[in-house]
C-alpha cells in the first residue's frame, strides 16, 4: 500500500511538473477556471432586468456560480481524450506494459492537477467573495462536510464515467465526439448552464436521478444551502449508484477491448 | 564499475521463452480516398484478413541473444507484441518464464522489457531523470538499487549530460539511449528489442550494441532483438530466426545458414600486375574486379586448394579469406523466399 501511495505521489508530482512545464497551459487553465462565471454573468444580467428568476436573487446567482467555479474545477477531468488518444496511437501500449493497471497513470495525472489547481482558483474565488459582500457560505459543519465529499465522489463519477466512454475508442476513432455529445447535454443538465432549482418540475425530477448533477448541481447546491438533509442523501444514493454502474461498464469494456487491442504504431 | 565482469546465472533447463504453434489475424479495413468513398465505408465496409504469424513454435534458453530477422511486415514485431502481452495470441501458446504474457501478471510485467525504436516513452516535456524516477517507483526498485543501476546507465550510456535536457530537446541517438536506460531500471530478465538502432548513426548504433552485448553478460539477460541493421545481428546474435509472410522459415545458427545459403566463400586477391579474366575464371566465379584488387567466389570444399595453387602460379601481393557478407545472404533469402526450417 505504502508503494502504491509513492506511485501515486510520484505521478501527481510529473503531473505539476508537467503543469509548470508548460505555462500557456496554466494560463489557458486559469482561463478556463472562469467559465462558470460567464453563466454568472448572463444570470446577474437577467436578474437586473426582469427581475428575480424563480426566487434565486442576485446574491444566489453569484453565490451559486462562484461555488460552481470552485467544484467544476474539481469535478472536470479529461481521461477521455488522453484514453482515446492512448489507445488510437498504440501509446496505450508503454502503460500496459508497466506492472500497473493504466487507470492509476490517468487517476494520478488528474490528482496532481487538482492538487495543483487551488492556487489558480483561490486568488479568484478570493477576489469574488471580497467584492460580493452578500455572499457567504454558512451552511455549517454538517454541510461543510457533505459538501467535500460530493466533490470526491462527484470526481469519482466524473472520472469512471469518462473512461466508460472512453473504452470505446478499442472498436471505434470516434469515442471523444460520443463523449463530447454525452458531455454537452451533460451541461445543460448539470446544473452549469443554469441552476437546476430553475427548471421546471419534469426537468428538474429527471436530472436529480441522472449523472451529470453529481458533476456541478449537487455540490454547488449544498454549498450554498438550497438542499435539506433528505435531499442530499438522496443525491448521493444516485450518484453511489451511476458510480458503480460506470464502474461496472468500464471494467467489462476494458476487459474486451484489450483483446481487440492492435498495439498499432511500430 | 565493472559492468562487463560479473557472473552471470546459471542456465535453467527448461526454455525460458516457449512459443507453440502461435497464430495471429488482423482485419484491416479498406478505404479509397475521397469524401464520397468515406460516406460509402459508414455503410459497406471493406474488410481484408491478414495473416500476420502463422503457427510459429520456438523455445529460447535464459541468456540467449537472438536475432530475429524479417521484411518490414513479415510478423516479428506482432510476435514481440505477444510475448510482451500487448497482443492476445489468436491461436496457441506463449509461456516466458512461466507466464502467460497476455493475461498481464504484474509479477511478469515487472521482469521483461519491451524497446520499441521508433516509440518514445519518455515523459515528452520533462527531462529523462523524471522517467527513471517514475519507472522506479512503479517497479518498486529500491532506492539503493536504483542509485546502482542509473550509475551504471550512466557511465556506459554516457547520460550525464543528457540527464537535465527536457526529452523534446534531445537528438535521437540521444533519446534513444535514455529510452534504452529507462526500460531497465529494473533491471529486467528478458529484453524484447524491436529497431533498437534505428536512424542512429553508427557511433550511437555501435554504442547501443556493446551496450546490450555487457547487459547479457552481466545479468544473463534473454534479449530477443529486431533490426534491420544487420550489423546488430552478427554483433550480437549467434543464433538467428527468420520470419517471412508470418512463418518461420530458418531457426538455429547465423553461420550455419551462410553456409547453406551460400555454399561459397570470397577469395580477395591483389595482384601483382593485371592478368587475364580467363585465368581468373579457372579458379572461380568473378565476384567483382576493381583495378588490380579481385573477389572470386569458391565452393567451400575447394578453397584451400584453389588459395594454395593462386600462392604458387598468379603474382599477388596480397591474398584473403573471407565469408560472404551476411546482409547479402539474408536479402538472397527473402529474395529467393527459400524455406530453411
Amino acid at each position: 500500500m505504502l508503494e502504491f501511495m509513492r506511485v501515486y505521489y510520484i505521478l501527481s508530482k510529473v503531473a505539476w511538473a508537467k503543469a509548470l512545464e508548460n505555462r500557456s497551459q496554466v494560463i489557458i487553465r486559469m482561463l478556463s477556471t472562469v467559465f462558470p462565471l460567464l453563466m454568472m454573468v448572463v444570470w446577474l444580467t437577467v436578474v437586473n432586468q426582469v427581475g428575480p428568476a424563480a426566487n434565486w436573487q442576485r446574491s444566489d446567482f453569484i453565490a451559486y456560480y462562484i461555488g460552481a467555479t470552485l467544484v467544476y474545477r474539481f469535478t472536470f477531468t479529461f481521461v477521455v481524450w488522453e484514453w482515446d488518444r492512448d489507445i488510437r496511437t498504440g501509446d496505450l501500449s508503454f502503460k500496459l506494459l508497466k506492472p500497473i493497471d493504466p487507470f492509476h497513470y490517468f487517476l494520478s495525472e488528474q490528482i496532481g492537477w487538482k492538487l495543483f489547481d487551488p492556487l489558480l482558483l483561490v486568488p479568484v474565488v478570493a477576489l469574488f467573495v471580497w467584492v460580493s459582500p452578500e455572499v457567504h457560505y454558512m451552511i455549517g459543519l454538517g454541510k461543510w462536510i457533505a459538501f467535500f465529499i460530493s466533490i470526491i465522489v462527484g470526481f469519482a463519477l466524473s472520472m469512471l464515467m469518462s473512461c466508460a466512454f472512453a473504452m470505446s475508442a478499442f472498436w471505434s476513432t470516434q469515442s471523444s465526439s460520443l463523449y463530447n455529445l454525452w458531455y454537452g447535454v451533460g451541461q445543460f443538465l448539470s446544473g452549469f448552464i443554469a441552476p437546476l432549482p430553475l427548471f421546471p418540475e419534469n426537468i428538474r425530477s429527471i436530472a436529480n436521478l441522472l449523472p451529470f448533477r453529481g458533476l456541478i448541481g449537487f455540490p454547488t447546491e449544498i454549498l450554498i444551502g438550497k438542499l435539506s438533509w433528505p435531499e442530499i442523501w438522496l443525491g448521493f444514493r444516485v450518484i453511489g449508484f451511476w458510480i458503480i454502474a460506470f464502474f461496472i461498464i468500464y471494467r467489462l469494456l476494458w476487459r474486451y477491448g484489450l483483446k481487440k487491442y492492435e498495439a498499432v504504431g511500430s | 564499475m565493472d559492468f562487463a565482469q560479473q557472473s552471470t546465472a546459471a542456465h535453467s533447463s527448461r526454455p525460458q521463452i516457449n512459443v507453440q504453434h502461435l497464430s495471429k489475424d488482423y482485419r484491416v479495413h479498406h478505404r479509397l480516398p475521397g469524401l464520397s468513398n468515406s460516406i460509402r465505408a459508414i455503410f459497406r465496409r471493406q474488410y481484408e484478413v491478414i495473416h500476420a504469424v502463422q503457427n510459429v513454435s520456438f523455445t529460447i534458453e535464459a541468456g540467449e541473444i537472438i536475432g530475429f530477422l524479417g521484411a518490414n511486415g513479415a510478423g516479428k514485431t506482432t510476435v514481440l507484441k505477444m510475448l510482451a502481452g500487448l497482443l492476445h495470441p489468436g491461436a496457441g501458446d506463449i509461456s516466458v518464464m512461466g507466464f502467460t504474457p497476455h493475461k498481464r501478471d504484474p509479477e511478469y510485467l515487472r521482469q521483461f522489457t519491451f524497446v520499441m525504436g521508433n516509440r518514445n516513452q519518455l515523459l515528452w516535456d520533462l527531462p529523462a531523470s523524471e522517467t527513471f524516477l517514475v519507472n522506479q517507483a512503479i517497479y518498486r526498485v529500491p532506492d539503493k538499487e536504483f542509485r546502482e543501476t542509473l550509475d551504471e546507465l550512466i557511465t556506459v550510456l554516457e547520460l550525464t549530460p543528457l540527464l537535465t535536457k527536457q526529452v523534446r530537446k534531445l537528438s535521437l541517438g540521444e533519446r534513444m539511449k535514455c529510452e534504452i536506460a529507462a526500460a531497465l531500471i529494473h533491471r529486467p530478465k528478458v529484453l524484447f528489442l524491436d529497431e533498437p538502432t534505428i536512424g542512429l548513426d553508427v557511433t550511437t548504433q555501435a554504442a547501443i550494441r556493446d551496450f546490450i552485448r555487457i547487459y547479457n553478460k552481466k545479468y544473463n539477460a534473454t534479449v530477443l532483438l529486431t533490426s534491420h541493421y544487420m550489423r546488430d545481428v552478427t554483433a550480437l546474435a549467434s543464433r538467428v530466426m527468420i520470419i517471412d509472410h508470418g512463418s518461420i522459415m530458418y531457426d538455429g545458427d547465423l553461420y550455419s545458414l551462410v553456409e547453406r545459403t551460400a555454399p561459397y566463400k570470397l577469395l580477395q586477391l591483389t595482384l601483382q600486375r593485371p592478368i587475364a579474366v580467363e585465368d581468373l575464371l579457372l579458379l572461380g566465379e568473378i565476384e567483382s574486379i576493381a583495378g588490380l584488387h579481385v573477389t572470386l567466389r569458391v565452393a567451400r570444399e575447394q578453397i584451400k586448394e584453389i588459395a594454395t595453387s593462386v600462392l604458387t602460379t598468379i603474382p599477388i601481393t596480397d591474398i584473403s579469406i573471407e565469408e560472404p557478407p551476411i546482409e547479402d545472404v539474408i536479402r538472397k533469402i527473402f529474395h529467393r523466399g527459400d524455406v530453411y526450417a
